[in-house]
């Protein structure tokens, strides 16, 4: 399936959830804060919450800034 | 000397010091060191897909028993956008203290003061303690403060030019009014600047570019941590009156002849 992550469009496997789709992106899950659609995803949901076609996934993370 | 409390916290530094700018993390770490600052900004961005597992990330460099982090919303244009980062900061940080900043122009970075006042109400409502970057408007001020944000700090001038304190008379104004810690964040280009800012009466400095884009960040960090130390001494001693004409150091009595 078709997903936007960080802006960028990827396709991925059906039926995978957060935690998958960090694996699979080497992505840390420490410092990091995830959306979906714009709704923030509590870090207990990252195991069940499975990702839907044309999910707009964002990982945001803190960087240097004034 | 007196204390700098925000959000139920006191800090024995008035000096707040942004994070950005440094040619690495390990820089931004003896900075933050040298400073004796408390509180650091950071901003929130997308992460980098595709890196390694054990990228290097700037939360791993911040002790954050020992400092502060204080989120900001750089970046945002609207209202909107700075809620939505607001939010994301508490989830990353688990912390209701954010530094709103809402821009109206790419190429000034001026506050956009509609948008930031609209930001602010809306943030109160959901908890936050809202540190608010700002211009030297003195109503907005006044208002942000009445809105329920737990520091105001307005501009010295514009973000990134070093230009210092160019509104003496504004800031001032500002700080007679308020209730709330009074912060000059943006245009502090050296360490004069910092304890004009102090003796004007401010209860700290925000600062990031002085430090970062000198030749030598850590020495400027301890000249910033000294002038902002200064300032305030000087601020609280209650300066001499200006005078017109000379007035002689020595007893008129005791001079010779």
């Amino acid at each position: 399936m078709n997903i936007k992550l960080n802006g960028k469009e990827i396709l991925i496997k059906d039926n995978i959830n957060i935690d998958n789709l960090l694996k699979l992106k080497k992505i840390n899950k420490k410092n990091i804060v995830i959306e979906i659609n714009k709704v923030i995803i509590t870090k207990d949901l990252w195991s069940r919450k499975k990702l839907n076609e044309n999910d707009e996934i964002e990982i945001i993370t803190a960087v240097g800034g004034g | 000397m007196k204390k700098l409390i925000l959000n139920n916290v006191t800090y024995n530094s008035r000096l707040i010091i942004g994070s950005g700018k440094y040619t690495d993390f390990s820089m931004t770490k003896k900075a933050l060191e040298a400073s004796g600052a408390e509180m650091i900004t950071v901003a929130l961005k997308r992460t980098n897909i595709g890196q390694s597992k054990n990228d290097d990330n700037l939360l791993d460099h911040i002790d954050s028993s020992k400092y502060k982090i204080l989120p900001n919303t750089a970046g945002c244009y609207s209202a909107k956008d700075a809620i939505r980062v607001a939010l994301l900061a508490k989830e990353l940080l688990t912390d209701n203290l954010i530094k709103l900043e809402v821009l109206a122009d790419k190429d000034t970075l001026l506050p956009n003061e509609e948008e930031t006042l609209a930001a602010a109400k809306e943030l109160v409502k959901q908890g936050f303690a809202i540190m608010v970057y700002t211009t030297d408007n003195i109503d907005l001020a006044k208002e942000l403060e009445e809105a329920g944000c737990i520091a105001v700090m307005p501009l010295g001038s514009p973000i990134g030019t070093g230009q210092g304190i160019k509104n003496f008379s504004n800031i001032k104004k500002i700080i007679e009014n308020a209730k709330v810690p009074i912060i000059v964040d943006a245009g502090i280009g050296t360490a004069s600047d910092a304890a004009i800012a102090m003796e004007l009466g401010c209860d700290g400095v925000l600062l990031n570019s002085a430090i970062a884009m000198a030749q030598n960040p850590i020495k400027m960090a301890e000249a910033m941590k000294l002038a902002v130390e200064a300032g305030r001494k000087a601020f609280e001693a209650k300066r001499m009156k200006m005078s017109d004409i000379a007035i002689s150091s020595s007893n008129k009595e005791s001079v010779l002849s």
